[in-house]
């Protein structure tokens, strides 16, 4: 971990990333949206959706990195702009993956956060190319990664100059298939050991079952996780990707209540932790 | 040839062909301000004429007479008409033409290649109104227009504040990531500059935002796209690849409608002075405005182009000539200035 010159705690303070009026690394803030953006009235509707529930931030994918070629593979363009549109009904702050080096500006003049996906995670020339732009970056585990590798990854993008990364754990493959993936919940406070990063869970890629995603964001809420980016669709049945794994706003609206409330206990605890070690010391 | 591509091609004719036919109707207008008789019996025997001897095998000689005798009834029909005819600068879908658009409802709006295309057209009677850009939120004076201001005789009748939202627009073949230079006029390429050189885009300055517009829309050169209004895509069927890419947030024109009479009256007055080359001259014609506490809402000083080292100014205020402080002010300026313009009281855009 030597090599982390820009990247490791050491003695620094935890960074807090601001992305319009969200703020990574202080309270929890809440990322919500389909998998992609299918049509102007799915994004719109589940943008007022999710801002009604109480979500910071709206995700969307304009460019989907699909296992199969034949998949659909985004609206690209046509995208962004919906996205823009639905920031300008909402207000909500965007993220949106990029996947392409040649994208990087454009999808930087139309999102407020860039996402690197878990499958270029160690696409460096992609890294590189977010680390020159002046937008955030929300940099996603890759699945076979390990967190000395995450972390490196990382060091990429800030040290071509681009200083604002949040990190984001989303599952690793192990031999379990029940769930897609398995959720390294760990790695929330490892992470806070090893950067002064931002770290959020994403629940919803990392278990792939719709049943466990509202559980597991409140264990990640619960470990101090920053954050979290859960897939929400107005219709979830109706989908174009990832189908059956997306809530319905109703579902998570219940659920931002519960991680509110959770996320205050939680605060009372660290402060109630921080008191208690100055009186130690 | 694919199917879908004929018939792309033959859209982008029809396309060609309206916005020509707008032109020609505009032309026609222009033409019966000039005083000629009939400008079209003049027009119609020549060009039925050659529609003959063009040896044009598809288009045979009943099929282009009958043609341009529609074409000429319709010019008939918009001349009975009587729209106002409002001169501005560029091509169609300009923002002058946006600006003419909203200052007189119901025009006819006619390109001109050049600012003093539109000065002279209203001043010789061929347009009854002219629609110029005076300055801009990020980029200050229009200077050519503020200088046609001094050496024309034209009054200002109106004036509009246009937000100007830049797009940048590319045909539909053109991939945006290949986009590499972008066409436009000056003053637009300045307002983008940001935006422009986060993308690693080249400006090439062209005379005309909507004329960048209509070069891409017919010759769709390599790896290019332009910087025009919305309403530019609308007519030369670009794609919108991004709205609002000037960079200020309240990026907006002035723009002037001019005439020959001016205006019945407002509540703003324009006028332009020079001063003697001595100690406190522009203060004491200044302090006229102070002492009568009528509020300025401009002041530009330009090089006189005839006259090196002096300047002439531009003064914009609230209120009215016929107002008896604004006409004592006015008169007192007589005494201390070399020489005095009014451009005219007009109703000032709140906008």
């Amino acid at each position: 971990m030597k090599d982390l010159k820009l990247t490791a705690r050491n003695a620094s303070e935890p960074t807090v990333i601001t992305v319009g009026e969200c703020r990574f690394g202080e309270g929890l803030v809440v990322v919500a949206g389909p998998c992609s953006v299918e049509s102007e009235k799915q994004t719109i509707d589940t943008a007022r959706a999710v801002k009604a529930a109480g979500a910071d931030m709206l995700r969307g994918g304009a460019f989907k990195p699909r296992t199969s070629p034949y998949a659909f593979q985004g609206l690209g363009l046509q995208g962004l702009k919906l996205l823009a549109k639905a920031r300008r009904e909402t207000g909500l702050p965007v993220v949106t993956e990029v996947i392409d080096p040649r994208d990087v500006s454009w999808v930087a003049e139309f999102a407020d956060m860039l996402q690197i996906g878990t499958r270029n995670m160690q696409n460096f020339a992609l890294l590189k190319e977010v680390g020159r732009c002046s937008k955030p970056v929300l940099l996603k585990r890759g699945m076979y990664s390990t967190l000395n590798e995450w972390l490196n990854c990382a060091e990429y993008i800030l040290s071509e100059g681009n200083p604002s990364v949040i990190l984001c754990e989303r599952g690793i493959r192990t031999f379990e298939t029940y769930t897609r993936n398995t959720l390294d919940l760990s790695a929330v406070p490892a992470i806070k050991e090893l950067t002064h990063l931002p770290i959020i869970v994403d629940p919803t890629h990392s278990t792939g079952r719709l049943g466990l995603i509202a559980p597991m964001s409140m264990a990640a809420v619960a470990a101090g996780v920053d954050g979290l980016i859960i897939e929400v669709h107005i219709q979830p049945e109706e989908a174009l990707c990832d189908a059956g794994q997306a809530m319905h706003p109703q579902h998570f609206s219940r659920l931002m209540g519960r991680l509110r409330s959770i996320s205050a206990f939680m605060k009372g605890e660290t402060d109630e932790a921080g008191k208690h070690s100055s009186t130690n010391e | 040839m694919k199917p879908e591509s004929i018939q792309a091609q033959m859209n982008k004719i029809d396309r060609e062909l309206l916005v020509l036919l707008q032109e020609r109707m505009g032309l026609f207008l222009r033409s019966t301000k000039t005083g000629a008789a009939d400008p079209e019996a003049a027009l119609k025997k020549p060009l039925l004429a050659d529609a003959d001897q063009m040896n044009l095998d598809l288009i045979e000689s009943g099929f282009s007479n009958r043609l341009l005798q529609i074409i000429i009834e319709e010019s008939q029909r918009l001349k009975n008409e009587d729209r106002p005819l409002v001169a501005f600068q560029g091509e169609h879908g300009a923002y002058g033409e946006v600006a003419a658009r909203r200052l007189v409802p119901g025009g006819a709006y006619i390109p001109c290649l050049e600012f003093n295309d539109v000065f002279d057209g209203v001043e010789n009677g061929q347009f009854d109104l002219g629609v110029v850009p005076v300055e801009n939120s990020l980029e200050g004076a229009v200077t050519q227009v503020n200088d046609l201001l001094t050496t024309t005789g034209l009054k200002i009748q109106g004036e509009a504040k246009v937000p100007v939202k830049h797009c940048l627009l590319a045909p539909e073949t053109t991939d945006y990531r290949d986009i590499r230079m972008v066409y436009s006029h000056p003053q637009a390429l300045a307002q983008c500059r940001e935006f422009l050189m986060r993308n690693k885009l080249e400006p090439r300055p062209y005379y005309d935002t909507a004329g960048a517009a209509k070069m891409l829309a017919r010759e769709n050169p390599k790896a290019a796209a332009a910087i025009a209004s919305s309403l530019s895509a609308e007519l030369y069927n670009l794609n919108i690849i991004k709205e609002g890419v000037e960079d200020g947030p309240s990026n907006r024109t002035r723009f002037l409608l001019m005439s020959r009479e001016g205006a019945a009256g407002g509540n703003k007055t324009s006028v332009i002075f020079c001063t003697p080359h001595k100690a406190g001259s522009l203060y004491s014609v200044l302090r006229l405005f102070a002492e009568n506490n009528i509020n300025l809402t401009r002041i530009a000083s330009m090089p006189l182009r005839s006259d090196p080292e002096n300047y002439s100014f531009f003064l914009d205020f609230e209120g009215a000539a016929g107002d008896a402080p604004v006409d004592d002010v006015l008169q007192k300026m007589t005494a201390l200035t070399i020489s005095l313009k009014q451009l005219g009281t007009y109703p000032a855009d709140e906008a």
